[in-house]
C-alpha cells in the first residue's frame, strides 16, 4: 500500500518525531509541491498521511470528530491505541474497494488506562486516576535517560495501577509516546518506527543506522530530515520540502518547513570543503 | 541482425585486419515476427507457453560504486524463488577477465547462462585482436547479444565493474598467472602510465574505472554508482549519505558491507551472507565471504556502546 511519497515516524526519549516530504503526485505530474501529509488530530496526536490525500484528509478529519465526541462523553482524551483502533474498525466496511489510507498514527498517552470498554460496570474514579497519572508521568520523567528499561518501567507502573483496579486482563496500557500504523486493507501494528510510501525503503536504511532510544530531540530532528532527504534525493515521487513535527507530553509542535533544496546544496558545500 | 559482424568492418588498421565476429543471436525462426511453438528460444507471446513450477522473483541486493581506490563491487548470497530461499550462499559475483567483474540480479539461471556466454566473447575478442575489449566495448557486446530476447522472459540486469585499461596494452589475462602479450613499444610506456595511482576525478575517457549497467529490457548506463535489485533502494540511501571519492580503501569496504547490511535486514529477498570485490588497476581480489549475521551483533554492540558513553557524558555532566 504505497504510494507516491515519503513519511517517517520513530519513537525516541523526547516523544515521537514525525517527518513527510510534501510532494503530491498524480500520474507522473506534480499536482502540489506543497501538501501537508501530517495532519495534526488533536494537541497530542498527529497522523502521516499515504496513498490517496483525498482520502487521507477526510478519514483524518473524521477521525479527530470522533475523538472529540470521545473526550466529551467521557471526560477523557481515547490513548493512541483506541484511536488506531478506532480508525481501523472504521476502515474496516471499505475493505476491497479503492480505498487508499496508510496513516501512522503518532501521539502521547497521558497515562489514561484504557479500561471502560472493557468493563461497563466499572466506577469511574477520574480523581484518583489523575494522581496516579501525576505520579506516573514523574516516574517517566525520572527514566528518561535509561533506554532499554522505559518499556518494561511503562508496563511495570501501568500495572501496579491495574492491579489496583482489580483488573484481570493481561493486556496493559501504554502511557508515554505511542506509535501506530494503520492501513486500509485492515493492517494495524504497533513499532517503534515506521516509514510509509514510495520513497520509505531509502528512508529506513538511515534511519536503522542512527535511531536509537537515547537521542536527543536536535539528533533526531536532523536524522529525520536527513532520511526524507535521501529518500527524495532517490524516489521520483517525493520530493519539495519537508515537515517535521515533534510530539511530546505538552504536545505537538511544528517546525517551519524546509526546503530540501537547501540541504542539497549544503551537502554538496560539504563535499567541496572535504576536497571530494 | 546477421550483417552485425560486417557494418562494423570500418577501420582494419585498428584491428590489424580482422573483422570483427561476434555471437550476437538471431532468433531461430528467419521471419523475426512468426513465432514458432517448440523452439526452446521463441519469444513467449505464442499458444505454447512452459509453466513455471514456482514464481521466479528477484530478490537480491547488488551494488557497484567508482572511488578514487578503484571499484568496489557488493552483493549478498540469497537465492530465492517465491518465499522460499533456494540457496543461501550463491555467488552473485562474477569475474569475466582479470579486470571485470559482473554482479548479476534477476533470474539466476538467465544471468549464469549470460555471464558464460559474454567471458566466452571476451575470450574470443582476446584471442583475435590481440588486445581486451573496452569494458564500454563490453557492455554494447552484452547489450546487443540480449536484444534478440528483448519482451521475452528472459530476466538479467548485470553490473559490470572494471577497470579499462590504456589502448594499446594487450596484457589482459584471464587468470593472473596467464603470460601477458608481447606488444608493440607504446605497452611500454602504458605500463609505466598505469603504475600512477592517483586519478583525476573524472578519468580519461578510455582508461580508469568503469561502471556500467546491462539489462535485458535494453538499458544500458554508465555511471557512478548503482544498486540494483530488490534490496537496492535501502542500499541506496546509505550509499548517498557516506560515498565520497576521497573513501579509503577499508573504508569503502566496509560503506559497501553496511549497505548491504541495511538492504538484507529491511528486504524479505537478501540475506545471508555478503562478498565484495575490489578492482584496481592491478586486477580485481575478493574479499572471503561473511556472515551478516555477524554484522548485525557487531551493530548491536556499538549501539549498547553508544548508550552506555552517552550515559557516561550525562554523569559527567552532572557531577562536574
Amino acid at each position: 500500500m504505497s504510494h507516491g511519497t515519503t513519511t517517517l515516524a520513530f519513537i525516541f526519549q523526547g516523544g515521537v518525531l514525525a517527518a513527510a516530504d510534501t510532494r503530491s503526485s498524480c500520474s507522473g505530474l506534480v499536482a502540489c509541491p506543497a501538501a501537508q501529509k501530517i495532519l495534526p488530530v488533536h494537541s497530542h496526536l498527529v497522523g502521516t498521511t499515504s496513498g490517496t490525500s483525498a482520502d487521507c484528509a477526510l478519514w483524518k478529519r473524521i477521525l479527530a470528530r470522533e475523538l472529540r465526541l470521545y473526550q466529551l462523553r467521557h471526560g477523557r482524551r481515547l490513548s493512541t491505541s483506541g484511536a488506531a483502533k478506532l480508525l481501523s474498525h472504521m476502515l474496516h466496511p471499505f475493505k476491497g474497494t479503492e480505498l487508499c489510507v496508510a496513516a501512522t498514527l503518532c501521539g502521547w498517552d497521558g497515562g489514561e488506562v484504557d479500561e471502560c470498554h472493557d468493563h461497563g460496570g466499572a466506577k469511574i474514579d477520574l480523581s484518583g486516576r489523575r494522581e496516579t497519572t501525576k505520579r506516573q508521568m514523574a516516574d517517566l520523567g525520572k527514566s528518561v535517560d535509561t533506554s532499554l528499561e522505559k518499556a518494561a518501567l511503562a508496563q511495570s507502573t501501568s500495572s501496579t495501577i491495574v492491579g489496583q483496579q482489580c483488573f484481570t486482563r493481561k493486556k496493559v496500557s501504554f502511557s508515554g509516546p505511542s506509535l501506530y500504523y494503520v492501513c486500509s486493507d485492515g493492517t494495524r501494528l504497533q513499532g517503534t518506527l515506521f516509514s510509509v510510501g514510495s520513497g520509505s525503503p531509502y528512508a529506513y536504511s538511515i534511519l536503522d543506522q542512527g535511531v536509537q532510544w537515547g537521542l536527543t530531540v536536535g539528533e533526531a530532528t536532523s536524522i529525520a530530515r536527513e532520511a526524507v532527504y535521501r529518500a527524495t534525493h532517490r524516489d521520483a515521487y517525493s520530493g519539495n520540502c519537508v515537515d517535521i513535527y515533534h510530539i511530546s507530553s505538552k504536545g505537538w509542535t511544528r517546525r517551519s518547513r524546509e526546503d530540501l533544496k537547501e540541504e542539497y546544496y549544503r551537502e554538496k558545500e560539504r563535499q567541496e570543503r572535504d576536497g571530494t | 541482425m546477421t550483417d552485425f559482424g560486417l557494418r562494423r568492418l570500418k577501420k582494419p588498421g585498428r584491428n590489424g585486419g580482422i573483422p570483427l565476429q561476434f555471437f550476437i543471436p538471431t532468433l531461430l525462426n528467419s521471419a523475426p515476427f512468426k513465432p514458432r511453438p517448440s523452439l526452446p528460444f521463441s519469444p513467449s507471446n505464442h499458444s505454447v507457453t512452459v509453466s513455471r513450477p514456482f514464481p521466479l522473483s528477484h530478490g537480491t541486493t547488488t551494488l557497484g560504486f567508482i572511488f578514487q581506490g578503484g571499484v568496489i563491487a557488493a552483493a549478498d548470497s540469497r537465492a530465492s524463488a517465491g518465499g522460499l530461499v533456494a540457496c543461501p550462499a550463491v555467488h552473485k559475483i562474477t569475474p569475466i577477465h582479470s579486470h571485470l567483474v559482473v554482479t548479476s540480479s534477476g533470474s539466476g539461471a538467465d544471468c549464469m547462462l549470460w555471464e558464460r556466454i559474454l567471458a566466452r566473447e571476451i575470450r574470443l575478442y582476446q584471442l583475435r585482436h590481440r588486445r581486451c575489449l573496452s569494458i564500454c566495448g563490453t557492455a554494447k557486446l552484452l547489450s546487443f547479444m540480449l536484444h534478440p530476447f528483448k519482451g521475452t522472459d528472459v530476466c538479467v540486469a548485470l553490473t559490470l565493474c572494471g577497470w579499462d585499461k590504456e589502448a594499446g596494452n594487450t596484457d589482459c589475462a584471464k587468470r593472473s598467472e596467464d603470460s601477458s602479450f608481447i606488444t608493440d613499444d607504446s605497452s611500454s610506456a602504458v605500463v609505466s602510465r598505469r603504475d600512477v595511482t592517483a586519478m583525476a576525478h573524472s578519468a580519461s575517457p578510455n582508461s580508469g574505472p568503469k561502471l556500467i549497467y546491462v539489462c535485458s529490457d535494453g538499458a544500458r548506463l554508465k555511471g557512478d554508482i548503482f544498486s540494483v535489485g530488490s534490496g537496492s533502494p535501502y542500499a541506496y540511501g546509505v550509499l548517498d549519505r557516506e560515498l565520497r571519492w576521497s573513501l579509503s580503501k577499508e573504508e569503502a569496504i566496509s560503506l559497501a558491507r553496511e549497505a548491504v547490511f541495511r538492504a538484507t535486514h529491511r528486504d524479505a529477498y537478501s540475506g545471508n551472507k555478503v562478498d565484495i570485490f575490489h578492482i584496481t588497476a592491478q586486477g580485481w581480489s575478493q574479499r572471503k565471504r561473511e556472515d551478516l549475521k555477524e554484522e548485525y551483533y557487531r551493530d548491536m554492540e556499538r549501539r549498547v556502546k553508544i548508550v552506555e558513553e552517552r550515559k557516561r557524558v550525562t554523569k559527567l555532566d552532572a557531577s562536574g
